[in-house]
């Protein structure tokens, strides 16, 4: 009996080994070169080179109709267009993945679609279209929601649009804690609770605020992050009085800007 | 009471250490096997001789290939009483027929980098296959390191001569350069003619006479510019003849070095897959997937 049960623990130990290799076809392994060569190349600011590549990996995506990285790849590929200034292509990219009766896409990808969708909305001036579309995005990512720290940085932009700063600052305070493991977004909530401070004309607390967020920005090398830091830290020192300061960040600012680099 | 107890889980324990004792046994005898079919010592193979009067480069276990495929392998090298080194090779049953008698046995190095493999060179087709204990003829190929090397050195000096001649070309003093500034002025002048000819209305005949003259000029002029402008040609075509000639002569080994070079890479890449795929290692290597940049969720007020 015993020599039974260990020839059967034996096997159970070796059926751990014999582990089965999904498949993957060349196709599938071509496109996902081509999505991480997009991604070094974002993350070197290399905006056009990464979009060439990340269309590149939709194209096979969609030849071998691989329906996850369609829409990792549509995303991706609306989010670079976005920062090359190419919102209107950004949004069609956006509709595409939104409207797709064709395809099944899952919902944290649909989120996602939906909460650029609502910030490109806010960088149009459109509040109230953006409000409509974060509340979209909760929708699809009502179950195991990692993005709901980011919802509510976008929320938190959507109140300070409209001057509304209680609720910014709130809301912004619970993305600080929502996000303290994702540093961008962690200093973003730092950013836009800093605005909903100087809002509310509390300059030095906004001051310590934008101070934590510019050392996370500068850790990650987000030049245009870096600038608004900066921006928002020149009105701190006006609203202060101490506008030399201020001419003195605005000046560091403006060095940022005249090397055109996002 | 207790003695016979005792005594029979001492055989109980007698039996269960026969019994790993037997596995491991087994087990041993299982991996012996596969480490013996490894070897070849299962397939049937030829053994067959070359002398050499060195044994630099060559080694026990070295592969043997005939036109890229593994084919046998250096099974002995030893040193025989006249100084000479005798090296032994056994071939793969299956491969003898394809190898005549006047094939040649040749060391060379795959690729710049890598290991050297004795490389059979195939004699020809009528002559009887090799048979136990044939012995062929054996050469040293040049290696990567030599043949770029030798290519270099017969490069330099012509690259030298080039930028003599591009020198002299661009040198205002030169043949070249004084060539054509003499053209150019005799068309200079032949123009001027023409002009004065048409712009002035002189006298046909005189203009008609320095016609002549500008012409005649120019006669003596192209004869002497078309030599030196020959002698410059003549010159590039030597030398261009001469890298002709050392491409040429590389022509051979660069198209097997590159090919080399490429089988390297792929065995390579194959063994890291393999590699990455074993049960032991594979958990260590994870199959990348298609990654999704994160939403950065700020957009900057319009007016900050």
């Amino acid at each position: 009996m015993r020599s039974v049960v260990s020839i059967l623990c034996g096997l159970v130990l070796l059926a751990g080994c014999g582990e089965v290799e999904v498949l993957r076809s060349a196709r599938l392994e071509q496109a996902t070169e081509f999505n991480q060569r997009a991604q070094r190349a974002f993350q070197r600011g290399e905006y056009q080179a990464a979009a060439t590549l990340y269309e590149q990996a939709l194209q096979i995506d969609v030849a071998i109709e691989n329906v996850n990285g369609i829409a990792i790849n549509t995303l991706n590929l609306a989010r670079v267009n976005n920062v090359l200034g190419r919102s209107a292509l950004a949004q069609r990219l956006l509709d595409q993945l939104l409207e797709d009766k064709a395809l099944h896409h899952a919902p944290a990808h649909l989120a996602e679609a939906a909460l650029q969708k609502a910030l490109l909305r806010l960088q149009a001036n459109d509040a109230a279209d953006a409000a409509l579309w974060v509340d979209r995005a909760a929708v699809y990512c009502e179950s195991d929601c990692r993005m709901s720290g980011v919802i509510d940085n976008v929320r938190a932009g959507i109140a300070l649009r409209a001057n509304d700063a209680d609720k910014a600052l709130q809301l912004s305070e619970r993305a600080v804690s929502a996000n303290s493991g994702v540093p961008i977004e962690h200093a973003n909530a730092l950013r836009l609770m800093a605005s909903a401070r100087l809002m509310k004309k509390e300059a030095e607390v906004a001051l310590r605020l934008l101070e934590e967020a510019l050392v996370i920005d500068k850790s990650l090398g987000l030049p245009e992050k870096i600038r608004q830091d900066l921006l928002l830290s020149a009105q701190a020192y006006e609203m202060l009085g101490k506008n030399e300061q201020a001419a003195q960040y605005r000046d560091r600012a403006a060095r940022i800007a005249a090397t055109a680099l996002k | 009471m207790k003695l016979p107890n005792y005594n029979q889980r001492l055989l109980s324990i007698e039996k269960r250490t026969q019994r790993f004792m037997l596995g491991a046994i087994g087990v041993m005898l299982l991996v012996l096997a596969m480490i013996a079919a490894r070897q070849d010592y299962f397939s049937r193979s030829t053994a067959i001789y070359f002398i050499t009067p060195n044994a630099q480069g060559l080694s026990k276990g070295m592969a043997v290939k005939f036109i890229g495929f593994k084919v046998g392998s250096v099974q002995e090298v030893s040193m025989q009483p006249n100084a000479t080194v005798r090296v032994k090779v056994s071939l793969d049953d299956e491969y003898v027929h394809l190898i005549g008698q006047d094939a040649k046995a040749r060391l060379v190095k795959e690729a710049l980098v890598g290991e050297s493999v004795v490389e059979i060179i195939p004699g020809s087709q009528q002559v009887k296959q090799v048979t136990q204990n044939s012995v062929l003829e054996f050469e040293r190929g040049q290696d990567a390191g030599a043949v770029v090397e030798n290519l270099a050195a017969q490069l330099q000096p012509i690259l030298g001569d080039i930028h003599q001649i591009t020198s002299s070309i661009n040198n205002p003093g030169g043949d070249v350069q004084q060539t054509l500034k003499n053209l150019n002025l005799a068309t200079g002048g032949f123009r001027e003619t023409v002009n004065q000819f048409t712009q002035l209305g002189v006298s046909s005949n005189q203009a008609m006479g320095r016609i002549n003259s500008s012409l005649e000029t120019l006669d003596k002029a192209i004869p002497k510019l078309v030599d030196k402008a020959d002698t410059t040609l003549d010159n590039v075509q030597s030398a261009t003849a001469d890298i002709r000639k050392i491409t040429n002569d590389s022509a051979g080994e660069i198209p097997s070095l590159v090919r080399n070079a490429n089988a390297l890479v792929q065995d390579g890449q194959e063994t890291l897959g393999g590699v990455k795929k074993s049960w032991l290692l594979n958990s260590l290597f994870t199959e990348p997937e298609e990654q999704i940049l994160p939403v950065d969720g700020y957009v900057a007020p319009t007016q900050p």
